[in-house]
């Protein structure tokens, strides 16, 4: 176990070696949103390839949702806030839940 | 309505003066309908546009509303404010004419287009998918016309 004398000594290796726990930005399908805008949303905003963005997009469309991001909790909230942005119904949740 | 089409580096397309008109009008109450903090609460069409961002933690959600939903709402109607602005010749005109969008125009389109067909869907009771909402014939018309309007605008994207 660290010490907290350890770890204010240590801090530059603790923050690159130990991450935030993961979180995940997740899509869900909806009625309304068109196949063809999804995949945009995806291409344009992640910056995914095309078959990357299909890929995902169907994922959402046949299994009901998609992880479309994984990191920080800060960063997936501001993945979540432009999906709603955008009209996608988009929430984030800790990887392990 | 004539579909969208790249041209000169817009997308061009033909609106009905009657179109344009009803366009147009659906835009302003998408801006009526965000700014107005009682709907926030109470309207299942809000609720969709601005839905909950943690899944079972209701607190981290309205935690999460507190800081978005202010810049939400306000892009919301900025791009509602665009579609508006964008129609503004053709609701006047006297016959068919055309409507052109810069790219960032046409970002705003899609956004509101969207927000404006998912309204439409929360008032005729769509809410999975194969739901046909056909209590309301003519609403259903004028949500399967949005979504020819936006799909045409998807279709000549980054092509």
């Amino acid at each position: 176990m660290m010490t907290l004398t350890d770890v204010l000594e240590d801090t530059e290796v603790v923050e690159s070696t130990i991450p935030d726990l993961p979180w995940v930005t997740i899509v869900w399908n909806d009625p309304v949103n068109l196949m063809s805008y999804v995949s945009y949303v995806f291409r344009s905003y992640f910056g995914f390839s095309e078959a990357e963005a299909n890929k995902r997009m169907l994922q959402v469309h046949n299994d009901g949702r998609a992880v479309v991001a994984t990191g920080s909790r800060e960063e997936m909230e501001r993945h979540v806030e432009a999906m709603h942005d955008f009209g996608l119904w988009a929430t984030l949740q800790k990887v392990d839940e | 309505m004539k579909a969208f089409v790249r041209s000169r580096g817009y997308f061009v397309a033909e609106f009905l003066p009657e179109e344009a008109r009803l366009l147009s009008s659906l835009a302003d109450q998408i801006i009526e309908l965000i700014r107005d903090p009682e709907a926030h609460g109470t309207d299942p069409a809000v609720r969709r546009l601005l839905p909950d961002a943690y899944p079972d933690d209701a607190e981290a959600s309205a935690e999460f509303r507190r800081f978005t939903v202010d810049g939400l709402a306000e892009r919301k109607a900025a791009n509602a404010n665009q579609v508006a602005a964008d129609l503004a010749s053709a609701a006047e005109a006297k016959s068919a004419s055309k409507v052109r969008l810069t790219d960032s125009s046409a970002g705003a389109w899609l956004r509101s287009l969207t927000d404006i067909r998912l309204t439409v869907a929360t008032r005729l009771g769509i809410t999975e998918d194969g739901d046909l909402g056909t209590e309301d014939p003519e609403l259903l018309d004028l949500y399967n016309w949005l979504g020819f309007v936006q799909g045409s605008l998807v279709d000549c994207l980054d092509r």
